[in-house]
């Protein structure tokens, strides 16, 4: 009975949490954009001329396959993060796909149309150094893997291995290449740094040693960059100490010494400092490669050359000249050349391979993004028209990751910004007003010049409105005429204005490389994106919005802090999140290593919130450092508190501000760093509010929240990561006072611990390593049945420790990110977002982590609305708020309140991202979707004319009577 | 006392006619009508009564006491009404129970507001009461009636928790404390 009870209340519970979003809302106001990252393999599938795929590998081990006409993903195979999944090689014959994967590991086969793994193949230790197909007789049948040691030949159509032989001499010996011309010979190439070169040869069937050989090389460093095999056999080296050329045929057993060609005698010369670097191209794996190869002696300068019989001969030299690239289709191979044009904009020409002559009206324009970076890579896709001659696309892939596809003449067919697979922080910035919005805003900003001026410009805004309104009603008549799906309204960045609910924002988004987007958060267009160039890769980022769109006529101000992590020194680029314009306002020099950041609640004159820098000599430099703030930072100095947390020392430190903007520590909370090591520190959110001060008691008496703006929650795990002895630590402590107000250690614990601080509580996750499950628990905090002074909150001054309550759950998942859900006024219910590995985002209310929750249930927990308490946390997948659209590699959560209370922007980023919208306590203050306008307004005025006319009728009646 | 109208030849009586029409009123002007009267017509002969003249002695109508009985009685019904409701309005009660749902709500609006409209019209009351000679008795205790019938009403509120008498009642309106320290900070980056 009394189970019949508790399940009872937990579905009546669950009745006004459940929160799943109805068929007909797929899109509506939730959008996914998906994301490959840097691409380190493209290949195009030349395999037939219809054909638009265009199979990517890239550095976030990522296998995609990309539509070459739209840009759209086929499909995606997103692997292991780090060293285990990365991808050494792909290749492509045909239909199939080879993958290297994991330094090594596994040799994957895919099929290209769908994307389904044909086969996989472990291979034997040993770090991976090179891959190929093998042809015998025109067919490719085999795959050869180099590693270290050994070599392996697999079957290409069933993975199975052929053979395998350990290589001559390897530990002495450096094998870096394979090749084979398809004469039923595989050559491995090494050679022994500043000595001589290897060449071993293998016999295709049986994996026998054929001959063995060792050339003379003394100036040798490296075989993979500078040295190419091209026509039939011939070895070609370039160094840039020599200034020569090297060539060597494989096969002939007489040359015992490299041939040695001065560059001079080319009249060429490798630019000082610059790797000289070989491209050759083999068409067809069961060919030899062509003779004609390109040499790049500077970063802008690639000649062409051809090999004919043992001499070496220019054929176009391309100056300047920035990326070069081979193609083949069908017998034809071209080379694709990219050169300047002028500062904006570069063009690319084909050029015949054998030849160097320029294919006419082959050119493509390519224009350079100004916010953008430099290209760096090319890759061409050639194909037959139908007159023979060669058409050509390219993919151009920049600096700042953005890949663009072009055709003739330069048309843009589409582009992706890779960059966003990689997002460190971002923020939402409120779109600013209308321009008639902001003509009345500015009306009341201004000051009174008279009565009868301002009774004309009152009324000349209004005629403003009024025509606005005119014309919005004008384009609603127009649209509802056309059909619905091309009625799409194009988001614009002049066009952008604030909407009645302020639920569309702009999304300013850091990403790793150094771009900065502007990304309308309603469609996921990207409005504006700037590259910042000569940013170090590691560096971090920390974005500060200074100024919103509040205060008409300013612009909102966002503050980029960019540290370099070799040197520490931080920058400052300022900028305008709306426009992604740079802000010409002189920022600070930063001399010294920044440590932390504080934005205060001053503002300045120009209602700019004041960014404080702390240097790692306790110094502050205030930025804007106007004279009007100096002075009001010398008012507040006094009650200006900061902490810093060194992990490596485990020492907490608590800092006051003085007058002339030095510092005095005023507390230090040491945490012995053999024992445990402290992971992360995180204080409340600024900009959180809460509604209610305290919680309603089931007999009608508040218990009160201790709600400490200045508490911190301090995150340690224990050095000692055996299963029994590990733990996490957990700590709550003032941040102006140091002093520890709790304290909690969670035995047989293990991290990642993943939490959220918010309110009066804490929710973290962790491991629990003795029952190896993940575990939720909250921590309460309040103050008891009265506040201590419910009018101001100083840290200084609280005598009493507050109650704690604590409890905790197992949750059936591994989790990999945690967030709360943040609404305007706060009145709305909580809700916890948890990113799982599976990509799905759960909202789990956070009346599950209620520390209250009671074993037994009373009638005062009853009325208290109190679910009994159940150790296993349930996982509801109408919880889930992304329904299949599952978002790899979950980084982050980002929410933010919007103009209704009832709703949640959430914004979910890894590898994709994902934007929707949430509503912890359902929409209570909208009308719902499918509310029926046409029935209540039908009922409204089918009762309107049944008064009227009843009316009418007893009037009637009533004369009738009279007159009786 | 027999009508002999019918036998009269010039009479224009009625009475007892059962098939003619009934009058609302008729005078008999006949002689033989005057006889059949009584006595009094043979002391005075043919006097001639006027209309309307009745020789019997009109009814005294001054107040007697029993009557003013009738109206002190009458006011004290009226004193006593409210405090006659009230074991009915504890019976509602008791049936009504402390949950809160539309029927006890109602019950309790009108037990609530039937002792303020009458405390409202206090004063037409008084007018009732103005002919008894213990007005203001009545009148206390009619005031007293009505003031136990609103407290009762509160107390209904109060036992169904509608008055506002918790701290968790105001909750709402604890203003968030101002924050008087300004902290920030962070991991070292």
């Amino acid at each position: 009975m009394a189970w019949l009870v508790v399940r009872l209340a937990i579905s009546l519970s669950l009745l006004y949490t459940a929160s799943a979003v109805f068929e007909d809302q797929v899109g509506k106001f939730d959008w996914r954009e998906q994301f490959i990252g840097k691409v380190r393999f493209a290949l195009f599938d030349t395999h037939s001329q219809a054909s638009k795929k265009l199979l990517v590998a890239t550095d976030k081990n990522v296998f995609a396959s990309l539509n070459s006409r739209t840009g759209d993903l086929f499909w995606r195979h997103v692997d292991k993060t780090g060293p285990e999944g990365h991808i050494d090689a792909l290749l492509m014959y045909g239909q199939d796909a080879v993958v290297v994967v994991g330094n090594g590991r596994l040799l994957r086969s895919w099929e290209t149309t769908v994307g389904g793994l044909k086969w996989e193949a472990v291979l034997d230790t040993g770090s991976f150094q090179a891959a190929a197909l093998i042809g015998v007789q025109d067919f490719v049948k085999y795959v050869a893997v180099l590693k270290k040691s050994a070599i392996s030949l697999h079957d290409l159509s069933s993975g199975s291995q052929i053979w395998v032989e350990n290589l001559p001499d390897s530990d002495t010996v450096q094998y870096q290449t394979i090749y084979s011309g398809g004469n039923g010979l595989v050559f491995v190439l090494g050679f022994v740094p500043s000595s001589h070169i290897v060449i071993v040869e293998y016999k295709i069937e049986d994996g026998e040693i054929m001959k063995k050989k060792s050339v003379e090389a003394a100036w040798m460093s490296s075989l993979e960059n500078s040295c190419a095999v091209i026509s039939s056999g011939n070895l070609l080296c370039v160094d840039q100490t020599t200034q020569s050329l090297y060539t060597l045929p494989l096969q002939s057993a007489e040359h015992t010494e490299m041939r040695q060609i001065h560059l001079q005698t080319l009249d060429l010369e490798v630019a000082s400092g610059f790797q000289p670097v070989l491209t050759s191209t083999q068409p067809n794996p069961a060919q030899p490669p062509l003779a004609e190869f390109f040499l790049q002696l500077s970063p802008d300068h690639h000649i062409l050359l051809q090999l004919k019989d043992d001499l070496i001969a220019p054929l176009r030299d391309f100056n300047p000249s920035y990326l070069a690239a081979f193609a083949t289709s069908g017998e034809k191979t071209v080379a694709a050349v990219m050169t300047s044009k002028n500062d904006t904009a570069c063009s690319i020409n084909l050029f015949s391979a054998d030849t160097g002559r320029r294919h006419l009206d082959t050119t493509i324009i390519y224009h350079m993004d100004p916010n953008g970076g430099k290209p760096n890579r090319l890759y061409v896709h050639a194909f037959l028209k139908k007159d023979d001659s060669v058409g050509y696309r390219v993919m151009v892939q920049t600096e700042d990751l953005t890949l663009t596809f072009l055709q003739q003449p330069g048309r843009v067919v589409w582009m992706r910004e890779e960059a966003l697979a990689d997002v460190v922080t971002m923020e939402m910035v409120d779109l600013p007003l209308t321009g008639t919005q902001a003509e009345l805003e500015g009306e009341f900003g201004k000051k009174a010049d008279g009565l009868l001026p301002m009774v004309l410009k009152r009324l000349s805004s209004q005629f403003i409105l009024l025509q606005a309104w005119m014309a919005h009603l004008w384009k609603l008549f127009y649209d509802a005429r056309k059909p619905r799906s091309s009625v799409k309204n194009e988001v614009t960045i002049d066009t952008l204005s604030r909407d009645e609910f302020n639920l569309q924002k702009m999304m300013v988004m850091v990403t790793a490389s150094g771009k900065l987007f502007g990304i309308d958060s309603k469609s996921g267009t990207v409005l504006w994106k700037q590259y910042l160039e000569d940013i170090k890769p590691d560096s971090i980022f920390k974005l500060i919005v200074q100024r919103t769109t509040a205060h008409f006529p300013h612009p909102p101000q966002c503050t980029l802090l960019i540290k370099d992590k070799d040197t520490g020194l931080g920058s400052l680029y300022v900028f305008n999140p709306i426009f992604g314009k740079k802000s010409h306002i002189s920022v600070p020099a930063l001399p010294r290593p920044v440590l932390q950041t504080l934005l205060l609640p001053v503002i300045d004159q120009d209602y700019a919130k004041v960014l404080l820098l702390i240097d790692d000599q306790y110094k502050v430099t205030a930025f804007p450092s106007t004279k009007n703030v100096l002075q009001q930072l010398q008012d507040t100095a006094s009650s200006v508190f900061f902490y810093l947390v060194d992990s490596s020392q485990g020492k907490l430190s608590g800092f006051r501000l003085r007058m002339d903007l030095s510092t005095e520590l005023i507390w230090e909370v040491v945490i012995p760093t053999e024992v445990q090591k402290i992971v992360a520190v995180k204080g409340k959110r600024a900009n959180e509010h809460v509604h209610s001060q305290g919680r309603v008691m089931g007999d009608r008496s508040v218990l009160y929240k201790y709600l400490n703006p200045n508490l911190l929650a301090v995150i340690t795990e224990s050095t000692d990561i055996h299963q029994e002895r590990s733990f996490v630590g957990i700590f709550l402590i003032d941040g102006v006072t140091g002093r520890i107000v709790h304290e909690a250690v969670q035995r047989k614990a293990r991290g990642p611990v993943h939490f959220v601080h918010s309110e009066n509580w804490l929710v973290y996750v962790y491991w629990n390593s003795k029952f190896r499950r993940n575990e939720f628990s909250v921590l309460e905090l309040f103050e008891g049945a009265e506040l201590y002074n419910s009018t101001v909150f100083s840290s200084l001054d609280r005598p009493h420790p507050p109650q704690v309550l604590q409890q905790s759950y197992i949750f059936p998942a591994p989790i990999s990110t945690l967030e709360a859900t943040l609404t305007e006024k706060g009145i709305t219910s909580r809700h916890l977002l948890v990113g799982l590995p599976s990509g799905s985002i759960l909202s789990l209310p956070k009346m599950f982590l209620d520390p209250r929750r009671p074993e037994l249930i009373s009638e005062q927990s009853r009325e208290e609305n109190l679910i009994p308490y159940a150790p296993e946390m349930p996982i509801r997948t109408e919880w889930f708020i992304n329904y299949n659209q599952t978002v790899s590699r979950v980084r982050g959560i980002y929410t933010a309140p919007s103009g209704l209370e009832s709703t949640c922007l959430v914004v979910v980023y890894g590898l994709d991202i994902y934007q929707t919208r949430v509503f912890p306590s359902k929409q209570f203050d909208v009308l719902k979707d499918d509310y029926d306008y046409v029935l209540i307004s039908s009922v409204l005025f089918g009762l309107f004319f049944a008064t009227m006319i009843s009316k009418r009728l007893a009037e009637v009646k009533l004369l009738n009577r009279a007159w009786r | 006392m027999t009508s002999p109208g019918g036998q009269g030849g010039g009479a224009l009586s009625t009475r007892g006619g059962a098939t003619s029409k009934r009058m609302k009123w008729a005078v008999e002007l006949s002689l033989g009508n005057c006889r059949s009267r009584g006595d009094r017509q043979s002391k005075d002969g043919d006097v001639m009564y006027p209309v309307g003249f009745s020789d019997k002695p009109v009814p005294d109508t001054s107040v007697q006491e029993a009557d003013r009985n009738l109206v002190e009685k009458r006011c004290w019904d009226v004193a006593l009404g409210p405090l006659k409701q009230i074991p009915m309005n504890l019976f509602i009660m008791y049936m009504s129970g402390n949950t809160i749902s539309i029927f006890p709500i109602m019950m309790v609006c009108m037990m609530a507001w039937r002792p303020i409209q009458a405390l409202m019209s206090m004063s037409a009351t008084f007018k009732l009461l103005e002919s008894s000679s213990q007005q203001w008795l009545q009148g206390l205790v009619y005031l007293v009636g009505n003031l136990l019938g609103s407290a009762l009403a509160i107390y209904k509120c109060q036992s169904m928790g509608l008055l506002p008498t918790h701290s968790s009642d105001w909750l709402a309106f604890i203003e968030p404390p101002q924050r008087l320290e300004i902290m920030g900070g962070g991991m070292v980056m």
